[in-house]
């Protein structure tokens, strides 16, 4: 054996060796602690369930919590889709400290319990979420699991902005018709018809007179009408009675009338041709052209598609929400008090190599300091505070706000929107985020804003609704998690899939044929099981009316 | 190796006599042995090893619990699949469209090479092929917003074109019927991949004897003829490797295309067994449903390959396995 043979032997031994290491370092672990003017800086990774555009490299708010509480965010927004996403991420078993929150990810086993780290380390979220602590619960395991972003009020609640369920239609339309005050259906497409007679075209474009959109999970424009229109609550795919069991109405004769509607808005040329084959970014460049008329949508849904329109000053082109019943003798239910928003916000992951880190972190940011912070900014920089203590901002500072580039360099929306946060009032008096403090809604009102409200005798856009009334223990429905892998699942998956079928082919029929294809889909829902949904949905109904109500 | 004496015998018996003892001809091919074993490592890592995932498909797996608390449930997912009318659609429009993209993308990409073959001024044949194969470069993603909005009815160049022609009096909604997806598909599978597809065609043609050219010039065969003739036959052998290779993917008829392209209306249609098994499987957790559609793809997949092989053997021709 010479000694080059040898060589040869090291040399295809070294190389599987390099390949294994390089293998190896697929799996590496990040390396946690950097040091930054002699502090040590956390690095807190965090998965966000919402396609959000990165902030920028040298964001202001990113850095002064970087700076002040030594952390480090880094965050990944999504992309695509989010159950594909963590359906990947649990196949592959890899987690950010932070995530999401989704149901899926407690069978998973993904995620940790989180009450004892609360009560021990965090009194600012245990202050936050007492009165809610049992709502917060997993009803399988008696766990939480999840710090929900929103729904969780303190002090005095406002609301002066109504981003839930609506009817939405053009201000334009309104000021040309005499600002009169749709209350049907009927009334609405009568003003949708007029306009559209009168204005064939929109800055060059032909106008649309509705639309909606049904793609990915956004498929509540299409589907949630009907149980608005029959005065329920937003309940998701079941209206609940006055005795609480919940019913399907995706193939009963309150939705036959809704899209029979929509099938002569269709026949009349008046509906999207393209509403039921865009995507979610093709149905918000549609808003964002101003020639939409109206839809049915919830505001937060659409509202990225009404921005580019108050930045240009097209405010005649963005939208007021209507309750419409189908009836008068209906009341509208649209409304609703807030309601803590279970399944949603932050979770901490099995991965998480500190939790008590990362819960003292997610704690101090509760304080009412941070909150400001997020919410309103820093003080002289985006907001004033006048001689009585009160916030505003100054004219310039809300065109500031009205810029989306300017927002991703000196505002931490992203992590903002999913982590838990106070909302309502801060012990000072002041509303928590700019747009609920009254006056401050009231000056940044565009003129025609002004003129429209004023012309209804209203002060706010929440004010064209009925008063919310109490929320019934169990509400709502739509948070019922139904558990993966489940009969209800796969039946819940069926129902949509055959609503996004036949719904649109019925409403693009001709008139005579309507009748025809709604009977298929009946007959087509007919084969799925929805009685396993409606039994698992009335199952944690009542298990909430015994857990839930007031002890 | 030359400078070390025990170097030259063990290369003659080697080569000498081929069937020595299996130990004795391991031990002459060491090297060869050694360098191969990070390539075993490779496979056996990433392509047999996750094979143990399929235990999941007998289950009904929950990634919460070990192995050993896993329900076993026997060949229930299978029994859905096979049961689910949903299933046979998806399995029927998976199939089609692959067979579709695959008869498309041969024929497009074989006429596309000879035809440019053809071309004799340089210049031209370059920009053409160049142009032709960019596409394949592009991302699915933007290929599909591509596709959406030229057949869009709101300004779309294909409903253009074809009013402006008269053959049409009002915009087709091409995206909303289902009986036009599946063409959709194809003919974006082919305005993207046929550039591509046709180089290795292109280099099996620059691979023929230009004196057989010449001989049937002599014949008298024209342009057409030599076509014919001696350019197709030619590229037979290459034409039938890469076909027996595709077969493997033909219960690949893709995912991005038919999940960005598809909506509702056009369900019964597009919908895949990639888009099933994301639908039904990983997006409500069901990871057992999905590896037993994984299972049956493999499965149909490998008999394909196998078919295919043993045909063109009876045909005399080369063969992969």
């Amino acid at each position: 054996m010479g000694g080059l043979k040898k060589k040869k032997l090291w040399g295809s031994v070294s190389l599987v060796l390099a390949l294994s290491l390089a293998l190896a370092g697929c799996s590496g672990d990040n390396e946690k602690v950097t040091t930054k003017d002699g502090k040590e800086v956390l690095n807190i990774t965090a998965f966000i369930g919402t396609p959000n555009q990165a902030p920028a490299k040298d964001n202001r708010i990113y850095k002064k919590i970087q700076d002040e509480l030594g952390v480090n965010l880094e965050m990944e927004f999504l992309v695509g889709d989010l159950q594909q996403k963590l359906g990947v991420m649990i196949a592959g078993g890899d987690f950010p400290d932070l995530i999401t929150a989704d149901t899926k990810l407690v069978s998973a086993g993904a995620v940790i319990p989180l009450e004892d780290l609360i009560e021990e380390h965090a009194p600012n979220l245990k202050k936050h979420f007492g009165k809610d602590w049992n709502r917060m619960k997993d009803s399988s395991d008696g766990h939480i699991y999840w710090l929900p972003n929103y729904g969780v009020y303190t002090g005095e609640f406002i609301s002066n902005y109504y981003s839930g369920p609506a009817f939405w239609i053009q201000k334009s339309i309104l000021k040309d018709a005499g600002y009169p005050t749709p209350k049907t259906l009927d009334d609405f497409t009568k003003l949708i018809r007029d306009y559209a007679a009168k204005n064939p075209t929109i800055d060059g474009q032909p106008t649309i007179g509705f639309t909606t959109l049904a793609s990915d999970w956004r498929t509540f424009p299409l589907l949630n009408p009907p149980e608005h229109l029959t005065g329920h609550p937003n309940d998701g795919g079941v209206v609940v009675d006055d005795s609480g069991v919940a019913t399907v109405f995706a193939d009963k004769d309150i939705s036959k009338r809704y899209y029979k509607e929509l099938n002569n808005l269709y026949n009349e040329g008046l509906l999207d041709k393209e509403a039921f084959v865009q995507n979610y970014d093709q149905y918000l460049a549609k808003i964002s052209s101003g020639r939409v008329l109206s839809m049915f949508d919830q505001h937060w849904n659409f509202q990225a598609g009404e921005d580019p329109l108050v930045a240009q000053g097209k405010i005649g082109q963005t939208y007021v929400g209507f309750p419409l019943v189908y009836d008068t003798s209906i009341t509208d239910h649209y409304l609703d008090r807030p309601v803590i928003n279970l399944n949603n916000g932050f979770g901490i992951s099995k991965d998480a190599e500190d939790p008590v880190a990362l819960i003292k972190f997610l704690d101090k940011l509760m304080d009412e300091k941070y909150q400001k912070l997020l919410s309103w900014g820093e003080e002289g920089v985006d907001y004033q505070v006048n001689e009585e203590g009160r916030f505003y901002r100054t004219p310039e500072q809300r065109k500031e706000q009205d810029d989306p580039a300017w927002r991703l360099i000196n505002k931490a929306e992203g992590f903002y929107a999913a982590a838990p946060k106070l909302e309502g009032t801060f012990e000072d008096g002041n509303a928590i985020g700019a747009i609920n403090q009254p006056e401050e809604f009231y000056d940044n009102l565009k003129p025609e804003d002004k003129e429209l409200l004023d012309a209804y005798g209203f002060k706010t856009w929440s004010d064209f609704f009925s008063p919310a009334p109490e929320n019934p223990v169990y509400y709502p429905a739509w948070q019922v998690d139904l558990k993966e892998g489940s009969d209800a699942a796969v039946a819940n998956k069926q129902m949509t899939d055959t609503s996004l079928k036949f719904l649109p082919k019925a409403i693009m029929s001709k008139p005579d044929e309507f009748d025809n294809i709604w009977t298929e889909y009946v007959d087509a829902y007919k084969k799925i099981d929805v009685k396993s949904y409606e039994d698992r949905i009335n199952e944690q109904l009542k298990w909430r009316i015994e857990n839930w109500s007031v002890k | 190796m030359a400078n070390t004496p025990g170097a030259i015998p063990e290369q003659t018996t080697r080569t000498v006599v081929p069937k020595a003892p299996l130990l004795k001809r391991l031990r002459g091919q060491r090297q060869l042995m050694f360098m191969s074993l990070p390539i075993v490592a490779y496979i056996l890592v990433f392509s047999y090893y996750p094979i143990w995932g399929w235990v999941m498909a007998f289950q009904n797996y929950s990634p919460a619990k070990s192995f050993t608390q896993q329900e076993w449930v026997g060949l229930k997912h299978f029994k859905f699949l096979l049961t689910d009318d949903a299933f046979l659609n998806v399995l029927r429009n998976t199939i089609a469209m692959s067979v579709i993209n695959m008869v498309l993308g041969f024929a497009t990409a074989i006429i596309f090479a000879i035809l440019l073959n053809e071309i004799k001024h340089k210049f031209y044949k370059r920009t053409i092929q160049t142009i032709s194969y960019l596409p394949h470069f592009l991302s699915w993603i933007i290929v599909t917003g591509i596709v959406a909005s030229s057949l869009s009815v709101d300004g779309g160049i294909v409903n253009v074109v074809l009013m402006k022609l008269h053959i049409i009096q009002e915009p087709i909604m091409w995206l909303s019927v289902p009986e036009y997806f599946w063409g959709i598909v194809g003919a974006s599978h082919v305005w993207k991949e046929v550039g591509w597809n046709a180089i290795i065609y292109l280099a099996a043609i620059t691979s023929i004897d230009p004196s057989l050219y010449e001989a049937a010039e002599i014949d008298g065969a024209n342009r057409y003829k030599k076509m014919l003739y001696v350019t197709l036959p030619g590229i037979k052998s290459i034409v039938i490797i890469l076909l027996i290779m595709n077969m493997g993917w033909i219960l690949e008829a893709g995912f991005e295309v038919q999940y960005l392209l598809g909506n509702g209306v056009v369900v019964d249609w597009s919908q895949t067994i990639d888009i099933f098994v994301l639908k039904y499987g990983l997006q409500i957790g069901n990871y057992s449903l999905a590896t037993a559609a994984g299972i049956f793809k493999t499965v149909v997949s490998i008999t394909l390959i196998f078919a295919a092989n043993s045909i063109s053997k009876r045909l005399g021709e080369d063969r992969l396995i």
